[in-house]
């Protein structure tokens, strides 16, 4: 049996609408790839629909194990020497892989490549591409601030995993950024400024969208405070870095949460807005002077009167911790 | 592709390590062994380079017993995993014959053996322990606590894990429990009574081990009503559940009163002993009325007075 070049894992739950897609598009990513669907106990035809695929490899997890848990199901049953993740309404640009891949063998110290995703919203309408900056080498203290990696762009060896330990799958969501955060700490990064992925935006108005953004936002706060201060970097540089890091990362958060309340209130969600709000003030007490201040300052929100247009930079919505590129 | 990969988490202890993994290495004919070096400040890397036919995974962040066990997982190309502690030892074609047994049996989950109890130096103690279970459907018995396994003495399936999950790294004392009995959920068991594996008793005299059993059986208290989640257990009416719940703390208590009882008191190691005995009234206030335990301690006071 041949060892293929490259994985890519797509965990899948009750959503086979577009898994046909995403699983086309994988294949087409690169020349030498498997392609992994993890079928996280779906209750719907979604294992018949993989069963009239040829080619992949079908794993069936038969109890629900979260995303995190099923794509560490997608590594175990991995042989590619170089891995990648993809959602399952997310498609991958044709040979993007080939090219991340290429960019990999180019630097041997690098361990993982990132690179640019295109938001795409429900009528299909695509948005330009993000991150802006794709910074590349040591990259760990501005991830620490804000997930800004689009999941489904990275590319990574399979020395990252016995490196830096499997996903934690008790944090689904905001598994991938803890990830990234580990494979940080310990080796530097490539970031192509290319884009390589469409990927779907959730669905703007859906209220349980919204109240998701909550619960991942309380969840980062907690992992954040519980396990990225004592990595053994954070925990070893000076208390004026630490204390960057945490006002940059809750001013991130902050911004998020501040956005979802007022957009709640345009709205008359007020059950919502209530909630945003509370973690907000949980946060940071003192949040709403420094917001006020700098989105005055930004004009933001007379963009948003003018032209009913999100800031600047809170185009992307996000399905997990996306970050606002710094404004 | 080998037949049986042997994985053994490893950290800050690598005076026993060369034996473990010879033992491993003679237990079967087409063995992997995968040492996962779970971050190791000390020789542990040096020591492994020397050891033949093994292959070496650093952990660079500590990741725990369990964590470090799913990286053996994610590493390991065979079809059936063994997990070894880096103290402990399989014996001699004990693999082979485990894996024959999963080979003969395609739909049993794992296979759990007889262990041989040995002190510190390995000599056996003459005292061997056998699964307390036919075979077959082990899930409520696992569920109940009725039915240890031992990791040393199991092997498993790798495409079961993949149905069932990976090992839970959120309760990394007893993450063996939880995966067996989650393994069982949907597949059957096998077991056979000749012993696979020796291990070695912790010292008797370190309090260490046996607080660190009455935590453990404490956790596995708690982790139990996640246990009950799983859809087998979830269709029991509540009443069955209770049952199963009282039948369980009951055994829990029993364990720490009896170890309390026959091992800490007569040591006079009264830290310990107020610990499980603290344990067990966290877990059922009532435990010390109950007859068993009464007419138990009782005698064994008695006993002691006499020899006194």
């Amino acid at each position: 049996m041949k060892t293929p070049r490259a994985s890519i894992i797509i965990p899948t739950h009750d959503r086979p609408d577009r898994l046909r897609r995403a699983i086309a598009s994988a294949f087409a990513a690169s020349k030498d790839v498997e392609v992994i669907v993890v079928d996280d106990a779906s209750a719907d035809e979604t294992a018949q629909l993989c069963a009239s695929i040829a080619g992949i490899k079908y794993v069936r997890a038969e109890r629900n194990q979260g995303v995190a848990g099923a794509r560490n199901l997608g590594l175990v049953a991995s042989r590619g020497e170089f891995i990648s993740f993809l959602d399952d309404d997310d498609l991958r640009l044709p040979n993007s892989l080939d090219d991340q891949i290429e960019a990999l063998s180019r630097s041997p110290a690098a361990m993982l490549c990132y690179a640019q995703a295109i938001p795409e919203d429900q009528t299909g309408k695509q948005g330009p591409p993000f991150p802006d900056a794709c910074r590349q080498g040591d990259i760990f203290w501005d991830l620490l601030k804000g997930n800004f990696i689009p999941c489904g762009s990275v590319v990574f060896r399979r020395r990252c995993i016995s490196s830096a330990g499997l996903l934690d799958d008790s944090i689904s969501r905001i598994d991938d950024w803890d990830f990234w955060l580990r494979v940080t700490e310990l080796f530097p990064v490539i970031g192509l400024k290319t884009p390589v992925l469409v990927w779907r935006a959730p669905a703007r108005n859906s209220r349980q969208g919204s109240s998701e953004t909550v619960e991942v936002i309380e969840l980062a706060i907690k992992h954040f405070r519980r396990n990225c201060r004592r990595m053994p970097r954070v925990a070893r540089a000076s208390r004026r870095q630490r204390q960057q890091s945490w006002r940059a990362f809750s001013m991130n958060l902050a911004d998020h949460l501040a956005w979802e309340t007022f957009r709640s209130l345009c709205a008359a969600d007020f059950s919502r807005a209530w909630v945003c709000a509370r973690t907000l003030f949980k946060l940071h007490p003192g949040v709403l002077v420094h917001l006020t201040w700098r989105w005055t300052r930004a004009s933001t929100i007379k963009t948003f009167i003018a032209g009913q247009h999100e800031p600047e930079g809170m185009k992307i919505r996000f399905k997990e911790i996306r970050s606002i590129p710094d404004t | 592709m080998p037949r049986v990969s042997v994985i053994i988490p490893t950290h800050n202890r690598p005076a026993r390590l060369p034996q473990a993994a010879a033992s491993a290495g003679a237990a079967g004919h087409d063995v992997e062994i995968i040492v996962v070096d779970d971050a190791s400040t000390d020789e542990t890397a040096e020591v492994c380079q020397t050891l033949a036919g093994i292959r070496y995974v650093r952990i660079e962040r500590n990741q725990g017993v369990a964590g470090a066990r799913n990286v053996g997982i994610f590493e390991s190309t065979a079809p059936y995993i063994a997990f070894l502690d880096d103290d402990d030892l399989r014996l001699p074609g004990s693999l082979d014959l485990q894996a024959d047994a999963l080979d003969q049996n395609s739909d049993a989950g794992f296979v759990c053996g007889a262990m041989i109890m040995a002190d510190q130096n390995h000599q056996p103690t003459g005292e061997i322990i056998r699964p307390r279970h036919a075979g077959g459907d082990a899930f409520w018995e696992l569920l109940e606590l009725d039915f240890p396994v031992m990791p040393l003495s199991a092997l498993i399936r790798k495409e079961c894990l993949l149905r069932v999950g990976l090992l839970n790294r959120q309760v990394t004392t007893i993450d063996d429990w939880d995966i067996f009995t989650r393994i069982a959920e949907i597949h059957p068991v096998l077991t056979m009574q000749e012993p696979v594996g020796s291990y070695r008793r912790p010292t008797p005299d370190s309090a260490q081990g046996s607080s660190a059993r009455a935590s453990q059986l404490r956790l596995a208290a708690r982790h139990q009503r996640r246990l009950f989640l799983l859809p087998r257990a979830a269709a029991l009416t509540w009443k069955q559940r209770g049952a199963i719940r009282r039948r369980t703390i009951d055994r829990v208590c029993e364990t720490l009163a009896w170890s309390t009882v026959n091992e800490h008191l007569p040591a006079r190691r009264l830290r310990a002993a107020l610990e499980n005995i603290g344990a067990a009234l966290a877990l059922d206030p009532a435990f010390a009325l109950r007859a068993g335990f009464r007419h138990k301690t009782a005698q064994k006071l008695r006993r002691e007075f006499r020899s006194a």
